[in-house]
């Protein structure tokens, strides 16, 4: 595995960093169009290049994520389906409703995602 | 000459007594920011009566600040210049809203043949199909994942109404809603 350059993207509502192979969401995210999630595309990208054993998504702060959002989240998933040796553990809370309402949609994208919802 | 899309039966209605939000274009300079605090001026309202239950209060804030922010944000994308009008009402089942805005011709035209491919079949098997699609045709957009993640996961139900406006070449465009909202438990 090659060594995974810390990064962060930080606006007035939201913030996404990464701490090895750990993706943290912070805030209420609202995108206007897929284009105004390149830099988390590119974010999550990297991780994924640096060919982890596992990479973690941990939204337990993310209060708000809009449809375009999600989709980032769902293409991301089809992307590390395509690297069967690579984990994906999705980490979310039962106290922010569209995340117990739209993230098992990932488990249908790419069965083996481990949702933990804690 | 009117076009509907969706579920007929809620496209009527709004009888009820009726919250209006209207967002004008000129002083407003109408931005993205827009649709989060109208969402959640609209959602802070609604979820009043049910924050004698913690729980309750955040589900139910939640559902119809994710569904408002939903239409705000198509409107605010598609719309010809002019203004948004939001219309709000709850009974005891569900929450209503309606969403008014002019589209340009051609847009209008898109828009339908989008809804004529996402208002037929299973609103959780069209979402996977389309995330795929698109993942794996960038170019497609993401045009209509934000309608079915509303049907899919939210449970709303929506309909559609065109109609010609006194301006060529501008249609107007009302959007229904309806989702379901399990009232305040008495104690």
């Amino acid at each position: 595995m090659k060594r995974c350059q810390a990064m962060e993207i930080k606006t007035d509502d939201y913030r996404v960093w990464t701490e090895e192979s750990e993706i943290f969401f912070y805030g209420a995210m609202r995108l206007a169009s897929s284009d105004a999630g390149a830099p988390i595309a590119a974010l999550a990208a990297s991780v994924l290049a640096s060919n982890p054993a596992s990479i973690t998504l941990n939204l337990k702060d993310l209060h708000f994520l809009n449809s375009s959002g999600i989709n980032l989240l769902a293409k991301f998933t089809i992307e590390v389906r395509k690297h069967p040796d690579v984990r994906l553990v999705v980490r979310g809370t039962p106290d922010i409703p569209w995340q117990s309402k739209s993230l098992p949609n990932l488990k249908k994208l790419h069965p083996a995602v481990v949702l933990l919802m804690d | 000459m009117t076009t509907l899309f969706g579920t007929p039966d809620i496209a009527i209605g709004m009888k009820e007594s009726i919250s209006r939000v209207r967002l004008f274009d000129g002083p407003l300079d109408l931005g993205w920011r827009h649709c989060a605090t109208t969402s959640d001026f609209i959602a802070d309202l609604f979820a009043l009566r049910f924050r004698s239950s913690r729980n309750d209060y955040m589900e139910v804030r939640h559902s119809i600040g994710y569904l408002v922010n939903e239409l705000i944000e198509n409107a605010v994308k598609f719309r010809a210049p002019g203004e948004i009008v939001i219309e709000a009402s709850m009974d005891s089942e569900c929450f209503k809203l309606k969403v008014s805005n002019d589209v340009g011709g051609e847009d209008a035209s898109e828009f339908q043949s989008l809804l004529a491919d996402i208002t037929v079949g299973d609103p959780m098997d069209l979402l996977i199909q389309r995330i795929e699609a698109n993942a794996a045709n960038p170019d497609v957009g993401g045009s209509g994942l934000g309608l079915l993640t509303l049907m899919s996961d939210y449970g709303a139900r929506l309909a559609w109404i065109f109609s010609a406006t006194d301006e060529t070449d501008r249609i107007c465009v009302e959007t229904y809603a309806s989702i379901p909202i399990s009232q305040p438990t008495t104690k």
